[in-house]
């Protein structure tokens, strides 16, 4: 069954015609060409596909389509704002928490989430946070510093 | 102090922005106009004569534009060590495991895809199977390759000094029996490939690959075409850790279909199906004995190793020539008996894995090393300390060790893990342990293992750099830029990479072994000599110098004893241009590891590695004697990689591989029930979480070697060895417990403490 | 693994949904956060001719302190849940188990009605069609057999979710709508102890809300897994007890989760504690009798005999724990 579904990604507003039964992961990927959100297990139990929806992290492999609608949904294709990086970006990039990377643009937003939820997360709660976001390169220690890094940034300001 | 200016410094790694802001292409990424979608069908059964495919019910669906089983391709066995070639791209006439690749087609959607493949039909005849590699030992034993009537398709039995001689004469003997369990790499990233055929049959594939330029020869062997047919590009690749080092039927089919469709093909995995149908490391069975002399002398050791490979051999003789060679480092093993077993069986295929079949060796002999130590009354640092190999020593199997700091990482890790205060004095449930490895950087051995560069100055002074390197997120291509820069006297951000695409770059044998950094890196660093050279060559002539006398530095070329004199890289290039010379600079270099000949590493022992690395981990373990779950506290890894090109990325190395060894120890199976694997999924299989992680601490024991680059050596891929056997050691230390084979879960250790109970 | 095909229902009020679900009651789902219902549609254990979207109904997610206590909507999510001051202070355990399920993200989209409605587990039953393929359709599946015990017409899938041996503790109680109206039971009617059918909800039926009375007595929640995050509770034990004005126990609830084909209370234990005094010999003999009336099947890669120790320990440990506040 195709329908038109209406989507609000990154600022930009999508019409397509699409077939119901795909997941926001598929039609991020094959529909709008946003391939920054991965695909690393397909069932939920991994992070890689992770996106924000008003701001919250969604798997969105387990994600209807049709369901987001109306919502605003954010990749990490959207997360740099006027040509400048988010602090986390940054920081992931200069504390070596990328290896591979294909963890990282879940992990991120993931992490995004966090921090607007809470500027000032212990290192605890970071790690709790990010916990559904596998990663096999890292050992997790430099993602870890990398998040409380902008925490630290922020508190100065 | 560092005299370098870009060698030894904490870079990011060049595409790391691209990954932070999802610019970074992996294969899945990738797509092309017209492009169709694969899906393979696999074996049900573990064990089956493949009677009849019906293909029909799937070529008939919508959608589906092609359908191909085994005796549709070519005839044509595959396999990563030559000898060793077991394997066709599709199961022909038999499937030997349970998601063996038995048919596959391609669709104009993966849903018509998906649902073609539950419409081929196939008729197997069952064969009896066999799950347990001693069983498929005896005779009598189903066969699963005929050619291998006893099912053991590699052996290795290695006699140094004289054993029997050696035990005569040892004080004390002590025999253990180990068993180490299936782990997956689990790259975060499905093993995917797309291909591409031109008007001329080239086919072109992208593959989440981390071997290349091997990829390219046996996918034309396994497509029956000239190697030059074939061009392998590899785009980013989200982690391999020696997974993605094989061919996989996607690469062969994405490929096959193309050329048959004229098409685009693609093919990408299921997380299912990278647990059971790419590769895993060895399950092994170890029977160690080991001679001690009083003093604390290893006065001889003897193995037998039953390593469980699955249905075919990847690479089996190799694996447990590894297994057999680091037994011999980092201790002084003067007497070794080694008898080493590749066992099929009809189960999920082992390959290499980060450590490549010593992880599971070297449990048992520092497990065993503890239980030793406390039997004798001696400390484990000191046994270790007093049996360590040192750089320079004789060695029995003539490796050539010219830098060691294997002392020097055991004394720091037991130092930072608080050692003289802890051990044996912590309270009941608490401990720690340590644990010591080694670790070729590269192998020299064996045939085809040279590594080409070009480094191009262009007018404008950019500076371009050609590598067959495989970056697959470990950050080659940073460290081999690092050290163009380094040598070219720029910075690393002038240096632009292309790297591991088979009709470009230079060959390069790609990620294994570790030895990217010390065999692409020295290639870079001789192109980017000679390319310097001739720059040199001009400026001296203008300057009325000798070349000799030039250096490079801060993007100028001046004399070297008179700094002042020289000129910047850009007037020094239009200097060069002036005098004639041919534009653009080029230079190239090869570099081959000293290797004796001739080269069948199974056969001849010789120097087995330009150069070694050494480690120790340190572990600090509570284990919650109530419910037997058992908690990392602290990690300390001390690793000698020879000077750290990139510090920051070399950490990144240790973090990660230890963290990959504590999910060996505590959390990580892949569990069989007659060949089925029973959790292949992240929900079941327990790969760590950031919840599992403690702080981990890197001690730096920087060797300078003389064969690496800068004096580089290996990193992060020996630090997987021996985190298992440093938290086993911690665990008896915390509880008198010594585990025989891994992971210790919390059912074991609650089974353990029962049992010691009631003695 | 792509999505089976279905139609897609997006009702605009309960009474909608439950007529959409009662035309067609075998042939539909619903759907709220989807992270347990679209796993298993793409491992083909589930595929539904229609999924009836509940998240686009208005109204359906809240929590509201009233007279009898509070009302959560059940399409509230886990992570609301977590965030919620009241429940914070009036409910912690409750806190607790919401914070505990899968990761992050499984609470953003995890929905309270979705918890306690999600589909009982079994190691032969969540996996992907090919898995199952190798094996015969086992009974929960459509099939014959059971491969757990080996028999025919048998399922003994267990029930794994974190909330409801809490909202139980509490004496929650439940309110469904159907196609005739709506009903009110407790909490713990909804769970049959079929592992086939483990629901109690007839043809068209929706849960719409839970009902937690007034906060009393203490509760508290323990969850053991092999990892610090991401897994379903290995075993899990939500403990409840009330006190007299002298010390004795009054009432308690003992309640597990990951031992059997629903939430298991273990009723008989609970007896054993009226009228007493919480000290050792006490926590000895309850959680003794405890691991009695739980039946843990081989239905994860976790032995039954492992289960049933993890039980007691973790009802040891409560015991303790509320013994020395
Ligand atoms: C990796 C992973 C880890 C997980 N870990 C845990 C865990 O630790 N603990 C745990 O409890 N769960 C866990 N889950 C399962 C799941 O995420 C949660 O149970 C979640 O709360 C389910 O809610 P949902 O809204 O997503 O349910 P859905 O998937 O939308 O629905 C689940 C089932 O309930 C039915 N349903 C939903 N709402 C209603 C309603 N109002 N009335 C009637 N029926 C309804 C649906 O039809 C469906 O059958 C995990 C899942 C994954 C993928």
């Amino acid at each position: 069954m195709k329908r038109i579904l209406k989507l609000h990604v990154n600022g930009e507003d999508f019409e397509i015609l699409t077939e119901i039964h795909k997941t926001l992961l598929e039609v991020l990927r094959e529909d709008l060409g946003l391939t920054g959100t991965k695909r690393g297990c397909d069932l939920g139990t991994c992070g890689a596909c992770t996106v924000l929806i008003d701001g919250k992290p969604h798997l969105s492999c387990l994600t209807l389509t049709a369901d987001v609608q109306g919502k605003k949904i954010t990749t990490i294709e959207g997360l740099a704002q006027d040509g400048q990086l988010h602090p986390l970006q940054k920081a992931f990039a200069e504390k070596g928490a990328i290896q591979c990377g294909f963890c990282t643009p879940g992990m991120i937003l993931t992490a995004k989430a966090l921090l607007d939820e809470d500027p000032h997360p212990s290192e605890e709660k970071v790690k709790k946070a990010i916990s559904g976001n596998l990663c096999r390169c890292t050992g997790y220690v430099k993602i870890v510093d990398a998040i409380l890094s902008v925490t630290d940034k922020s508190s100065e300001s | 102090m560092n005299k370098f200016n870009v060698v030894g410094k904490r870079e990011p790694m060049l595409d790391a922005l691209d990954k932070a802001t999802g610019r970074a292409r992996f294969t899945d990424d990738l797509s092309l106009p017209g492009m169709l979608y694969g899906k393979i069908l696999r074996s049900p059964l573990p064990h089956a004569k493949i009677l009849y495919v019906d293909l029909s019910g799937a070529e008939k669906a919508t959608g589906v534009k092609a359908a191909i089983s085994g005796k549709d391709i070519p005839k044509k066995k595959y396999g990563i060590v030559p000898m060793a070639k077991d394997e066709y791209a599709l199961a022909i006439d038999k499937v030997r495991y349970i998601g063996d690749e038995v048919a596959a087609v391609v669709a104009t959607s993966l849903d018509a895809a998906e649902e073609a493949i539950s419409k081929i039909h196939v008729d197997y005849e069952e064969l009896p199977a066999v799950f347990d590699p001693l069983e498929a030992m005896k005779p009598g034993a189903p066969i699963i390759h005929d050619e291998v009537p006893n099912n053991v398709s590699a052996t290795i039995r290695k006699e140094f000094g004289d054993v029997e001689k050696a035990f005569a004469q040892s004080d004390f003997i002590f025999e253990d029996t180990f068993e180490t369990q299936a782990v997956n790499h689990c790259p975060l990233e499905p093993q995917a490939a797309l291909a591409m055929v031109d008007h001329s049959g080239k086919v072109t594939l992208w593959s989440s690959t981390q071997i290349p330029f091997f990829l390219r020869r046996n996918l034309a062997t396994t497509l029956d075409i000239p190697e030059s047919m074939v061009r392998i590009i590899k785009p980013k690749v989200g982690g391999g850790f020696g997974q993605k080092i094989d061919l996989y039927a996607k690469d062969f089919c994405a490929a096959f279909f193309a050329m048959k469709t004229k098409r685009p093909v693609k093919f990408v995995y299921e997380r299912e199906e990278v647990f059971t149908s790419t590769r895993q490391r060895h399950p092994m069975h170890i029977q160690l004995k080991t001679g001690m002399k009083k003093d604390g002398t290893i006065l001889a050791q003897q193995f037998k190793v039953v390593a469980d490979g699955g249905a075919y051999n990847s690479t089996a003789p190799l694996m447990i020539t590894l297994a057999c060679f680091f037994i011999m480092l980092p201790y002084r093993i003067e007497n070794l008996l080694f008898e080493g077993f590749h066992v099929y069986t009809n189960k999920p295929v082992g390959g290499a894995m980060r450590g490549h079949g010593i992880p599971q060796v070297r449990f048992a002999v520092e497990a065993q090393l503890d239980t030793i130590a406390e039997k004798m009354g001696i400390d484990p640092l000191d046994l270790r300390l007093k049996n360590a190999f040192q750089a320079g020593e004789p060695h029995p199997a003539k490796l050539l060790v010219q830098s060691c700091g294997f002392s020097d990482t055991l004394i720091k890790a037991a130092e930072e893990i608080g050692w003289k205060e802890k051990r044996g004095k912590l309270p009941f449930g608490r401990g720690v342990g340590l644990a010591g490895a080694s670790f070729p950087s590269g192998v020299s051995n064996m045939s085809h293992i040279s590594s080409g560069a070009v480094v191009k100055i262009e007018r404008d002074g950019a500076i371009t750099l050609l590598t067959g390197a495989a970056d697959i997120g470990q950050g080659a291509e940073t460290v081999i830029s690092q050290i163009v820069a380094e040598e070219l006297g720029v910075s690393l951000k002038e240096i632009r990479i292309t790297a591991a695409d088979t009709e470009i770059t230079p060959l390069d044998p790609g990620t294994f072994g570790s030895g990217v950094t010390l065999r692409a890196g020295n290639a870079a660093r001789i192109a980017a000599q000679v390319a310097k050279e001739k720059l040199f060559e001009a400026v001296a002539e203008k300057m009325e110098v000798e070349a000799r006398d030039l250096e490079a530095k801060d993007h100028r070329i001046f004399v070297k004893a008179n700094p002042e004199k020289g000129m910047s890289l850009e007037e020094a290039i239009k200097v060069y241009q002036y005098s004639d010379r041919p534009m653009p600079i080029i230079g190239r270099g090869s570099y081959q590891p000293p290797a004796k000949e001739p080269t069948t590493l199974l056969k001849e022992d010789g120097n087995f590695s330009p150069a070694y690395s050494f480690m120790t981990q340190a572990a600090e373990v509570e284990v919650d004697t109530r419910t037997g779950k058992v908690k990392v506290l602290k990690m300390v890894t001390a690793h000698d990689c020879g000077r750290a090109i990139n510090p920051m990325l070399v950490e990144g190395q240790l973090e990660g591989s230890v963290v990959g060894g504590m999910g060996q120890a505590l959390y990580e199976e892949v569990i069989t029930e007659k060949g089925q694997v029973l959790n292949p999924s992240f929900l079941d299989y327990g790969i760590p979480t950031a919840m599992e992680v403690p702080p981990i601490t890197s001690v730096e024991v920087e060797t300078n070697d003389p064969e690496g680059p800068f004096g580089a050596k290996e990193s992060g891929e020996g630090t997987q060895l021996s985190p298992a056997p440093a938290i086993i050691n911690a665990i008896y230390d915390a509880i008198g417990v010594s585990f025989n084979s891994l992971p210790v879960t919390p059912e074991r250790v609650l089974e353990a403490l029962q049992k010691k109970d009631k003695r | 693994m792509r999505l089976p095909r279905f139609e897609y229902i997006e009702p605009r009020t309960l009474k909608e949904a439950a007529n959409a679900l009662a035309a067609d009651s075998k042939g539909s789902v619903l759907l709220a956060g989807g992270t347990d219902l679209l796993v298993s549609m793409k491992q083909r254990v589930i595929q539904p001719k229609r999924v009836i979207n509940l998240k686009t109904i208005p109204r359906l997610a809240y929590i509201s302190n009233g007279k009898e206590g509070l009302r959560i909507g059940a399409l509230t999510t886990l992570h609301d849940l977590s965030l919620s001051r009241t429940i914070r202070e009036q409910y912690p355990a409750l806190t607790e188990a919401a914070k505990e399920v899968g990761a992050y993200a499984h609470q953003v989209m995890g929905t309270i009605g979705g918890n306690l409605c999600q589909g009982n587990r079994c190691r032969f039953y969540n996996q992907s069609a090919f898995w199952r393929g190798v094996r015969r359709l086992c009974f929960k599946a459509g099939g014959e057999i059971c491969h757990v015990v080996r028999k025919p017409k048998e399922c003994h899938s267990t029930y794994c979710g974190d909330l409801a041996p809490v909202l139980m503790a509490l004496d929650s109680r439940i309110k469904i709508l159907g196609p005739h109206g709506e009903r009110a039971l407790p909490l713990k009617r909804l769970f049959t102890r079929d592992g086939k059918r483990p629901l109690s909800l007839k043809k068209g039926e929706v849960l719409k809300e839970i009902l937690i009375p007034e906060p009393s007595g203490k509760t508290l929640y323990l969850k053991w897994r092999l990892r610090g995050s991401l897994e379903f509770p290995v075993v899990s034990l939500a403990l409840h007890i009330e006190k007299g004005t002298n010390g004795a126990i009054e009432g308690a609830r003992i309640i597990f989760s990951g031992v059997g084909p629903g939430p298991v209370e273990a009723l008989e234990a609970e007896k054993m504690m009226v009228n007493g005094l919480l000290d050792e010999e006490m926590i000895e003999k309850v959680s003794d009798q405890a691991v009695r009336e739980i039946s843990p099947m081989r239905t994860s890669i976790h032995s039954p005999a492992f289960k049933r120790k993890i039980a007691g320990i973790l009802l040891r440990q409560a015991l303790e724990q509320m013994m020395k506040s």
